[in-house]
């Protein structure tokens, strides 16, 4: 009950955020230089054609009308319409979202998961070789570009060792699926389709890793560091000194408290991953929302850009609020 | 010290139990499905290797906007496949030069129409139909089809409707229905430019099916254009994977000349050159269309892998803003004319691969003559020339695309040979929306520019880029001379005549000096040995019915 309460409190607090997001977008797109309608006339248009793509986009309207009806399409779900395509902003999100909520999401889970096993394992040896080697892996990790590493990857996964489908997109074609979500490995499981789940699995394998090996170093020095302040804590010495368990002391006391802090970092990697996807979807054909977004933002898409920045304010708000109700349950001294 | 347990307490345990159950799955499925798609690849009847291959793979760098021809932005993706997959009722023949197959410019012939032949003014012009030409929906083409296209071109006040003014069709009331099979369009004036108009225009939708899509807030049915591929062309689309791959299948009903030689065609997006060039080498691709320069050279010695190459109109120049100091001094124009490194930039940026421009008229075109670029390389004259302005130095901006490599090589050497000649080069690059909105508002005073002319002409040349007001004319470039030829050009249709107008033109051009013309770099194909009959599009939108694959 109380973490509903705060959870609905939260979401509430979310209103006036998100407000701010659509304000700030709508009035930074206009401010960028650049012109959306003149990229999609043809060699001859005059300035006649011009104003009348202007009209049929509505940007002939006073900058206060074109938000009033932009905010009166979002009550109803609209998103407007893209300049570029003439397609419907939301139908053309709704593709994008979640090919690339599956491949973040994928990846930080397992970021989280290796992070973890890695950072405690290395603190338990601290100053030894496996701790060298595990500091060095994280050290390395942070200072590879993912472009880079994706390029290399697909050269050693897909050109030299074979093993690996050719960067291309995100599933075979021939499996025939059926889009639902447009994550394709959920839409595999949904519609039972096994090639595909096979399939969407292995195009998924390099892209995961570029991003895992990326977002895994500030997770791994992070939970290090967390469990070697345990380690040397009193609290910890008092539970060895009585003489405890090691799964006893490893799980009640070591890990709980190393990973009091994870949530909130892992909430900011979840950001900087989605970041990242941009160049990781240009390495890999993975044509999802960051591809999308940037496309919008190089022709000044108006509602495409205004739909990418509010998409991923609301992902960024969601993932701290549920780092923040995890970090709760994780330690009860934090009041929701 | 004793822990005090907490209500769910043992949940976690479970929770591990779970993760680590799930971790080692996933790992697993990864590791299997890896492997199967791996011997999946290799299995693919699209590999080329084989005997009469009956899929060709070709990648290009980015999926299409839209499937709506009247309404998409400039998309070179998009329009390429318009031209395999709509049906285009007169298209460009082929001609053989210098040993390569390019789209014939003079010689446009009847596909879909039977025949598009004037009156003897050359002003009202007769479009009849093959008989029996079907849409995949099974509604057969007719004139009502053509009627309903051009209406909607010229409701759209877009691609279309900017292009038919260069002919005198400025309304619909112009395109009349005579009969099921005949359509008349009533020009304004004659042109000689009609056939080579129409051969980008006459594209025609299933009109009985798109009303059936109309609704009264969108009577052109738009948005089910834009998702839907159209059909009846040279390729119907057998299946499209949102981002990702583009199958074609041939139209066996297609009733015209030169039908598709490959049953199926399946074009996959890779933006990343690097990835076509692995692609192309693995065998996974056939044919890249999006590949870098220098990738292209590796090529050339790869085992497996052929270049085609052929002489391109696409023309490179730097154009010069003539209203603005202080390019609007002729002498400091002829300056920067003469500071350029023309043979440096031709081997340093295209390995020797392009060829260097003696007019602003392209090289091929019909009409050209080397009095329209007496430049070359030579210091010395652009000192001179800079005396001649008065001026010791000058500063100023090169703009150009900021994510094009080709042009930025092009603007270092030009900056560092400039410098000699006392003009100081600052580079700026810029996206394309920047790009576009300083080109609109002609305050960017020299920026470098590429591209071919879609239709082969010296009229639509001018119209684009010499006159008045033309949408791609950077300089703001306007000569009353010009003008005055360009509006006699209109009616003029005499060859000889013609090129007696395009002859003054480019002396003029060479007086007035708006553009730096650079080179026009040579078109490089990378394909796989076994890939045949590529025909090199004259407007740089491929023409996939030509080509075959074969052992």
């Amino acid at each position: 009950m109380r973490i509903l309460r705060f959870v609905v409190r939260r979401l509430l607090q979310l209103i006036p955020v998100l407000l701010g997001v659509v304000v700030l977008a709508f009035l930074l797109v206009r401010v960028l230089p650049g012109d959306p309608v003149r990229s999609i006339l043809g060699q001859n248009a005059t300035e006649e054609d011009a104003a009348a793509a202007r009209a049929r986009f509505g940007l002939d309207q006073s900058l206060w009308q074109q938000f009033l009806d932009y905010l009166r399409g979002l009550v109803t779900g609209d998103f407007g319409t893209s300049i570029q395509s003439g397609n419907s902003v939301g139908s053309e999100m709704a593709l994008r979202v979640g090919p690339t909520l599956e491949l973040v999401v994928i990846s930080v889970s397992i970021a989280l998961v290796v992070a973890t096993v890695l950072g405690i394992w290395s603190a338990k040896r601290a100053n030894r070789v496996g701790d060298h080697s595990v500091r060095m892996f994280a050290l390395v990790g942070n200072s590879i570009p993912e472009f880079w590493l994706g390029l290399v990857l697909v050269l050693v996964g897909y050109s030299i060792l074979g093993w690996f489908p050719a960067p291309n997109g995100r599933v075979d074609p021939d499996t025939d699926l059926t889009p639902l979500t447009g994550a394709d490995l959920v839409d595999g499981v949904l519609t039972a389709n096994g090639p595909a789940i096979a399939s969407a699995a292995a195009y998924l394998v390099l892209p995961v890793l570029t991003l895992v090996v990326g977002v895994v170093a500030p997770l791994l020095r992070s939970v290090r560091a967390s469990a070697l302040e345990v380690l040397h804590s009193e609290s910890y010495a008092a539970a060895k000194a009585h003489g405890l368990r090691d799964r006893t002391l490893h799980y009640g006391y070591l890990l709980r408290a190393t990973l009091v802090r994870l949530p909130s970092l892992a909430a900011l990697v979840f950001g900087t991953a989605i970041g990242s996807t941009v160049l990781v979807e240009y390495v890999y054909s993975w044509q999802g929302f960051g591809q999308w977004a940037l496309r919008g933002l190089l022709y000044r898409d108006y509602p495409v850009v205004q739909a990418s920045v509010l998409v991923i304010a609301l992902c960024y708000v969601l993932v701290f609020l549920i780092a923040d109700v995890v970090h709760a349950i994780l330690d009860p001294r934090v009041r929701l | 010290m004793a822990r005090s347990p907490r209500p769910g307490a043992s949940s976690p345990a479970l929770s591990r139990r779970g993760v680590l159950q799930l971790g080692g799955g996933v790992a697993l499925l990864f590791a299997t499905s890896a492997c199967a798609a791996d011997s999946g690849d290799k299995s693919k009847d699209g590999k080329s290797d084989g005997a009469a291959a009956k899929t060709l793979r070709i990648a290009v760098s980015s999926y299409l906007s839209s499937w709506d021809q009247d309404f998409v932005g400039f998309d070179l993706t998009a329009l390429m496949l318009y031209k395999n997959v709509f049906p285009y009722l007169i298209d460009y023949g082929v001609t053989n030069t210098g040993g390569s197959q390019i789209l014939d410019t003079q010689n446009i012939t009847p596909t879909f129409a039977e025949s598009f032949e004037p009156d003897a003014e050359q002003k009202v012009w007769t479009l009849k139909l093959r008989r029996g030409v079907k849409f995949a929906s099974g509604n057969e083409m007719k004139a009502a089809d053509v009627k309903w296209s051009k209406d909607r071109a010229f409701a759209a006040q877009a691609n279309v409707a900017g292009v038919y003014r260069t002919i005198g069709l400025t309304s619909a009331d112009q395109v009349k229905v005579v009969d099921d099979y005949t359509v008349e369009f009533h020009q304004a004036f004659p042109s000689a430019l009609t056939r080579q108009i129409q051969a980008i225009s006459l594209y025609v939708f299933d009109s009985v099916e798109a009303k059936k899509r109309a609704s009264s807030s969108d009577p052109w049915a738009k948005e089910w254009f834009a998702k839907n591929p159209p059909t009846g062309g040279y390729f119907n689309v057998a299946k499209a994977t949102q981002g990702q791959e583009i199958e074609l299948s041939a139209n066996t009903d297609y009733p015209g000349p030169d039908p598709a030689k490959t049953p199926t065609i399946r074009i996959s997006v890779v933006p990343a050159a690097s990835n076509q060039r692995l692609q192309l080498q693995a065998g996974d691709i056939d044919i890249a269309l999006g590949i870098s320069q220098r990738d292209i050279q590796d090529l050339k010695k790869t085992p497996g892998i052929k270049v085609i190459s052929a002489a391109s109109n696409r023309q490179v120049a730097i154009q010069m803003s003539v209203t603005a100091a202080p390019f609007n001094d002729v002498n400091v124009r002829k300056a920067l004319a003469y500071a350029v490194p023309y043979e440096q930039i031709i081997t340093n940026v295209y390995g020797g691969d392009a060829r260097a421009a003696k007019s602003p008229v392209p090289l091929d075109m019909p009409g050209y003559d080397e009095v329209g670029y007496p430049f070359t390389h030579d210091l010395d004259k652009a000192k001179a020339a800079m005396s001649a302005a008065g001026r010791a130095s000058l500063d100023s901006e090169l703009v150009f695309e900021a994510d094009n490599e080709e042009q930025q090589k092009i603007a270092v050497q030009v900056q560092s040979e400039a410098a000699k000649a006392g003009i100081r080069l600052k580079l700026t690059p810029l996206d394309p929306a920047t790009l576009g909105e300083r080109r609109t508002k002609k305050n960017i005073p020299l920026q470098i520019t590429s591209g071919q002319l879609w239709v082969d002409d010296v009229e639509y040349m001018l119209a684009t880029s010499f006159v008045k007001g033309a949408n791609l004319n950077y300089s703001n470039y306007s000569n009353p001379e010009i003008e005055q030829i360009y509006e006699k050009s209109h009616t003029t249709v005499d060859t000889a005549a013609r090129n007696a107008l395009w002859k003054r033109v480019q002396e003029i051009l060479a007086a007035d000096v708006p553009w730096v013309v650079i080179c026009q770099p040579n078109f490089n194909l990378p394909v796989r040995e076994a890939v045949a009959g590529w025909v090199q599009p004259m407007d740089g939108l491929a023409r996939l019915r030509y080509l075959s694959a074969s052992a």
